[in-house]
């Protein structure tokens, strides 16, 4: 387990995968799957599930889910694709509760990853992409210091029109570490939501 | 077989599979797949290889025929993402006498025609080391824009190298007639090679 100061990072176990149902058909998912509107079903999501336990064979990635520090589930952030041999890993998240957007509770959960794939896992270079109708994911990633290093012109298409795909690179040798990037934004545990 | 102007696109069987181990194992091939690990390719995992895009219905490999019938290289594209009509693009040179030349070019060009023009794709994206410049001379060459470029990507000969970010839409697409006479394509007139003996087939098995 990962202790932040709003979150932890958990193994994703069936108190996440419980919630599924109603996550996979929230508007988080238009968020964190650029853009997609899934109606989707739980024998889908199940079925999903072994496909990817059969692709996790070629891609070992880390997937943790994400809890308030009351134990509440609120999303899941993962190691979706890494290249041991780049020391490169693509990272995904998404915060399904809406109750828990904007509060830094996302950020929070992105400072522990951010460590542990460099601190823990080795990894010299982190990146993630997102569209760039996703104000609140561009402005966190520039205030936790990743540069953004491409911008793939009309690759998403949301909301009936196409958008970019902006892509964000983080090098070991430009993180500070999560105390400091904790000091720097001013990160403080608060109290649990009602 | 679809004919460009100095290639021809055709299955890749035959010869192709043939001459696959050869290319697999080669630096052409991995400045393609960069993301993959340098580490040999035995007949198992090139079947295996061919068999899985074969199977996948949004990845597709295709040999570039040079007009003498000589294989030149191959050119795919994988991982579309169907609501987005986007894929992503990969060539390379397997005869590295082609390495750079119009030939492989006009097979990157007849790949972009056909997924724009055939596939109704919006997109395709693709990539290249930043030190392959052949490659890179190519991509502009046929239109692609430079979207960026991703720091220290990737693990090369005890570096970390960039990797350059390539894009192009459908709508900067001119087609390919118009591209052809654009760029003037000329011929290299590389020579045949000789034909690679095909594998001893069992006569039990032919029978």
């Amino acid at each position: 387990m990962l202790e932040g100061l709003l979150v932890d990072l958990v193994p994703y176990d069936k108190r996440f995968r419980e919630r599924e149902p109603q996550w996979e058909n929230s508007e988080a998912t238009f968020w964190g799957s650029m853009g997609e509107w899934r109606i989707i079903t739980k024998a889908e999501i199940e079925r999903r599930r072994q496909r990817r336990q059969e692709a996790s064979r070629h891609f070992s990635g880390v997937h943790f889910g994400i809890q308030t520090k009351a134990g509440k589930p609120i999303g899941t952030f993962g190691i979706n694709w890494l290249l041991a041999h780049h020391r490169l890993a693509m990272l995904g998240a998404i915060i399904y509760e809406a109750d828990y957007w904007g509060g830094g509770y996302g950020t929070d959960a992105l400072l522990l990853i951010v460590d542990y794939a460099f601190d823990w896992l080795d990894l010299r270079k982190i990146w993630l992409s997102t569209m760039s109708l996703n104000a609140r994911v561009l402005r966190q990633m520039e205030k936790v210091g990743f540069t953004m290093e491409a911008r793939h012109k009309e690759a998403v298409f949301a909301r009936g029109a196409w958008h970019d795909e902006v892509v964000y690179g983080l090098l070991r040798e430009e993180w500070p570490g999560r105390e400091a990037m904790v000091q720097k934004l001013g990160l403080r545990a608060k109290p649990p939501k009602a | 077989m679809i004919s460009g102007t100095l290639i021809d696109l055709v299955p890749f069987e035959d010869e192709y599979a043939l001459y696959l181990q050869e290319w697999m194992n080669s630096e052409a091939w991995l400045r393609a797949r960069w993301w993959e690990r340098r580490e040999p390719h035995t007949e198992q995992h090139i079947k295996k290889f061919i068999e899985e895009i074969e199977k996948n219905d949004h990845a597709k490999l295709v040999g570039i025929q040079a007009q003498n019938g000589d294989p030149i290289g191959g050119v795919a594209w994988e991982h579309q993402w169907v609501r987005m009509r986007k894929t992503n693009l990969w060539f390379f040179a397997g005869d590295p006498r082609y390495e750079g030349t119009d030939e492989l070019l006009d097979g990157l060009l007849m790949a972009v025609h056909y997924n724009f023009a055939t596939r109704n794709l919006h997109r395709l994206d693709t990539y290249a080391l930043a030190f392959d410049e052949a490659k890179i001379a190519h991509l502009q060459r046929a239109g692609f824009t430079h979207e960026g470029t991703l720091r220290q990507h990737v693990r090369w000969a005890g570096d970390y190298v960039d990797v350059l970010a390539f894009g192009i839409l459908e709508g900067d697409w001119p087609g390919y007639e118009p591209k052809v006479r654009e760029l003037g394509l000329q011929a290299s007139d590389i020579p045949p090679k000789p034909k690679p003996e095909k594998p001893q087939t069992d006569e039990a098995d032919a029978d």
